[in-house]
C-alpha cells in the first residue's frame, strides 16, 4: 500500500524548532524530523535520548578485561618468558591495556552506530526533500488512513501557521528512513 | 545541552545556509582543478617516485646504505618517524580538545587538520618498518599464535606500545575524520549533478539522511569518539618518547620526556595547521570562514607553546647540571651547545623558542606571509629538534672509542623527499575531492557566531 506524508518544509531552525513544540502540544505525531544539520533543541522537543555512552563504557570494560586477559595468558600462561627482570605480570601492561581499550571503544562505538542507525555504504536513499542536506527543513507527518479531511487540513494549518514555506503531500520513497520520534 | 560562550565572529559575509553549502563545495564542484593542483600533484608524483627508488634501493640492499652505524643505529628514519607523529598530533588536539572544550572555531579547521593527521600518520608509519630491514616480515611485531612456540612480542617494549599505540591513532582519528565527513558526502550526493558523482558518494555517505534520531546519535558519537581519542594525543607522543626516556643512554634517560614530547608534537603539528590552512584561505578564497581571527588564535596557542618548549629545553639543562650525572652534563653541554652539532641545538632553540615569541606583537599575528614564514620555521625548529635528540645522544655516548659521526646518505634524503610527497598528494587529492570544511558543523555555528543577526538571516 502506497503510504503517504504530509511534508513542512522550513528555512530557519528557530522556527522549525517551535513547530515542532506547536505540533507536540496539539498531539499530532511526528514521524520524521530532517534537518541539514543538528540542532540541539529539538531533541528536547522530541524527548530523543541515545544510550549510546553507556554502550560505549560497556565496550571499554570489557575491551579492558578481555586484553588484560590476553595479556595475563601470553605472558604468565602460555610461554612464560622473562624480559629484563620484571615480574611476568608486568606492570607495564597498563600501558597497552590503556591503549587497547580505546582502541575496542572507538571501533565498536563507531560500528554500532551504523548498525543502529541502519546505514553503511551501498546503501541506496530516496530523500524525502534533497534541500534537506543543504538549506531546508523538512518535518514529516505520516497521514495514516483513518486521517479525516478535516484532521489533514488541520495539520496543514498547524504548519502553515507555524511558519513552514511550503507544504505537500508526498508519497513515501522506497528506501525512506523510518526512525520512531517517541 | 552546555553552551560556551563564543569569541567574536566566526563565519563573516552574513552568509545564509545555502550559500555555505555552494561557497564550501565551490572548489569542489568546478569542472577541472586549476592549474596549480596539476603543477602540485606533478612535483608530488616526482617526489613520490624519489622515495619509491629509494625505498626499492633499500630493501633490496638492506639498511646498510642508510648513513647508520654502529654507534647510530638511529638516524634520519626516527627523526622523520618522530617527526611525522608530531605533524600528526595537531589533527587530533585540533579537533578533539576543542571539541571535547566546545570551542567553536575548531569548525572551519578541523576537517584539514584531521586530513593531515591521517596523511602524516601513514607516512611516518612507513620509516619503522621500512628499519626494520625485511619489510615483509613486519608482520611479526603483531601478536598471532605463530609456530615459533608460540613466542608472543614483548609487551613490556615501548617499540611494541608504539606499534600498537600508533595502529590505534591510525584508525581512531581515520575513523573520527570519515564520521565527520557522512553528512558532507550526502550533501553532495544530493547536488551531484553527473551520473558518477552521484554514485561515488551515494556510497561514501553510506546513505545518510538527515533525522533528528540521525543526528542525535551523530552527535553522541562524535563527541564519544572525541573523548575517547583525546587520552590517545598524550599517550601516542608519551609512548613515542619512551622509545628513547626508558633507554640508559646520556640525554634520553629523562622523565621530562613525555611532556616535552607532547608539547613538541601539538606544537609542530599546530604550526603545519596554520601553514596549510593559510594555503587554503588563501588559494580557495576562504577569507570568510578562514577569518584572521581564526590564524589568530592559533598563533596566540603557539606563542604559548613556544614559551613551554623554550621551559623544556632550559630544563633539560638545568637538570643536566642539577643532576650531577657527568655524562648527561657531557651530552648537554659538550655536545649539543657546543661541540659537533651546535648548529642543530642552535637552530632548535632559535626556531622553537624564540622566533614565535614574535607572535606577541599584533602587527606580525596580522600579516600573513609573516605567520606562513614562521609556521614554516616551527616545523623546521621541530625536525632539528628530534636531530638533536637523536643524533646527539647516540654519537657519542660513555665509550670515547665508540664514538662515531653521522651523516645522512642520499637514500636517507631521498625516502624523506619521498614520504614528503606522500603527504603533498594526500592533500592534494583532499583538496580535489573532499570538502575542506565540515558544512554541516559550519551551519550549526552560523547563528549562535554571527554577530550581525538580523531578522532574515538564514533565509535568502
Amino acid at each position: 500500500m502506497e503510504r503517504i506524508n504530509i511534508v513542512g518544509i522550513y528555512d530557519d531552525p528557530d522556527v522549525l524548532v517551535a513547530a515542532a513544540k506547536t505540533l507536540k502540544e496539539k498531539d499530532v505525531r511526528i514521524k520524521n524530523i530532517f534537518s541539514p544539520f543538528p540542532i540541539h533543541e529539538l531533541w528536547d522537543v522530541l524527548g530523543l535520548k541515545t544510550r549510546l555512552p553507556l554502550l560505549t563504557f560497556i565496550y571499554g570494560t570489557v575491551g579492558l578485561i578481555v586484553i588484560y586477559a590476553f595479556l595475563y595468558w601470553t605472558s604468565v600462561v602460555n610461554y612464560p618468558l622473562k624480559f629484563g627482570g620484571k615480574p611476568l605480570n608486568s606492570l607495564s601492561f597498563i600501558i597497552i591495556m590503556f591503549v587497547g581499550t580505546i582502541f575496542v571503544a572507538v571501533l565498536f562505538t563507531f560500528s554500532t552506530f551504523f548498525i543502529r542507525q541502519k546505514i553503511g555504504p551501498g546503501k541506496n536513499v530516496v530523500m524525502i526533500d534533497p534541500r534537506t542536506t543543504d538549506d531546508k527543513f523538512a518535518i514529516v507527518i505520516e497521514k495514516s488512513a483513518e486521517f479525516t479531511d478535516e484532521e489533514v487540513r488541520r495539520i496543514k494549518t498547524i504548519l502553515k501557521e507555524t511558519g513552514a514555506v511550503e507544504i505537500s503531500e508526498k508519497i513515501q520513497p522506497d528506501h525512506y528512513i523510518e526512525e520512531e520520534n517517541d | 545541552m552546555y553552551k560556551a560562550e563564543v569569541r567574536g565572529e566566526l563565519i563573516n559575509g552574513n552568509k545564509n545556509y545555502g550559500q555555505i553549502t555552494r561557497e564550501v563545495l565551490r572548489p569542489f564542484e568546478a569542472d577541472r582543478p586549476p592549474k596549480w593542483w596539476y603543477i602540485g600533484l606533478f612535483i608530488g608524483l616526482a617526489m613520490v617516485i624519489i622515495g619509491t627508488w629509494s625505498v626499492i634501493t633499500l630493501v633490496s640492499t638492506g639498511i646498510g646504505i642508510w648513513g647508520l652505524n654502529n654507534n647510530v643505529g638511529w638516524g634520519w628514519d626516527i627523526i622523520n618517524f618522530v617527526w611525522w607523529i608530531g605533524i600528526g598530533h595537531a589533527g587530533t588536539a585540533f579537533s578533539i580538545f576543542l571539541l571535547i572544550l566546545r570551542q567553536r572555531w575548531r569548525t572551519s579547521i578541523n576537517r584539514a587538520a584531521e586530513a593531515m593527521t591521517v596523511f602524516a600518520v601513514l607516512c611516518a608509519g612507513l620509516f619503522p618498518m621500512l628499519h626494520m630491514g625485511r619489510v615483509w616480515d613486519a608482520f611479526f611485531i603483531l601478536p598471532y599464535p605463530n609456530t615459533r612456540g608460540p613466542l608472543w612480542v614483548n609487551f613490556n617494549s615501548p617499540l611494541f606500545w608504539d606499534v600498537v599505540a600508533i595502529s590505534t591513532y591510525l584508525m581512531a582519528s581515520g575513523v573520527f575524520w570519515y564520521m565527520g565527513m557522512i553528512p558532507d558526502f550526502a550533501s553532495i550526493r544530493e547536488r551531484a549533478t553527473s551520473k558518477l558523482r552521484k554514485n561515488i558518494y551515494s556510497i561514501l555517505s553510506f546513505g545518510w539522511v538527515g533525522t533528528a534520531r540521525g543526528w542525535l546519535r551523530f552527535e553522541t558519537a562524535a563527541i564519544l569518539l572525541g573523548g575517547l581519542t583525546a587520552p590517545l594525543v598524550v599517550s601516542v607522543h608519551s609512548i613515542v618518547s619512551m622509545d628513547f626516556a626508558t633507554s640508559v643512554m646520556p640525554g634520553w634517560h629523562t622523565t621530562i620526556f613525555p611532556p616535552y614530547f607532547v608539547i613538541g608534537a601539538i606544537f609542530s603539528g599546530f604550526g603545519m595547521v596554520m601553514t596549510l590552512m593559510i594555503i587554503v584561505r588563501k588559494v580557495f578564497k576562504y577569507e570568510d570562514f578562514i577569518t584572521q581571527g581564526h590564524l589568530d588564535a592559533i598563533a596566540r596557542i603557539l606563542t604559548f607553546i613556544s614559551l613551554i618548549m623554550g621551559t623544556a629545553y632550559m630544563t633539560e639543562l638545568f637538570i643536566a647540571w642539577y643532576g650531577g650525572t657527568e655524562y648527561e652534563m657531557f651530552t648537554f653541554m659538550k655536545n649539543r651547545i657546543t661541540g659537533d652539532y651546535t648548529f642543530a641545538f642552535w637552530t632548535m632553540i632559535t626556531c622553537n623558542a624564540i622566533i614565535p615569541q614574535l607572535f606577541w606583537f599584533k602587527k606580525i599575528r596580522k600579516n600573513l606571509t609573516m605567520v606562513f614564514i614562521m609556521s614554516i620555521i616551527i616545523n623546521i625548529g621541530m625536525w632539528f629538534e628530534r636531530y638533536v635528540i637523536v643524533v646527539t645522544s647516540l654519537s657519542k655516548d660513555f665509550l670515547p672509542s665508540s664514538w662515531a659521526a653521522y651523516h645522512p646518505t642520499i637514500y636517507d634524503k631521498a625516502l624523506f623527499i619521498g614520504t614528503l610527497g606522500i603527504f603533498l598528494l594526500g592533500i592534494l587529492f583532499f583538496f580535489r575531492f573532499i570538502p575542506m570544511m565540515a558544512i554541516s558543523e559550519l551551519k550549526g555555528i552560523l547563528k549562535e557566531t554571527s554577530i550581525k543577526k538580523d531578522k532574515n538571516h538564514g533565509k535568502n
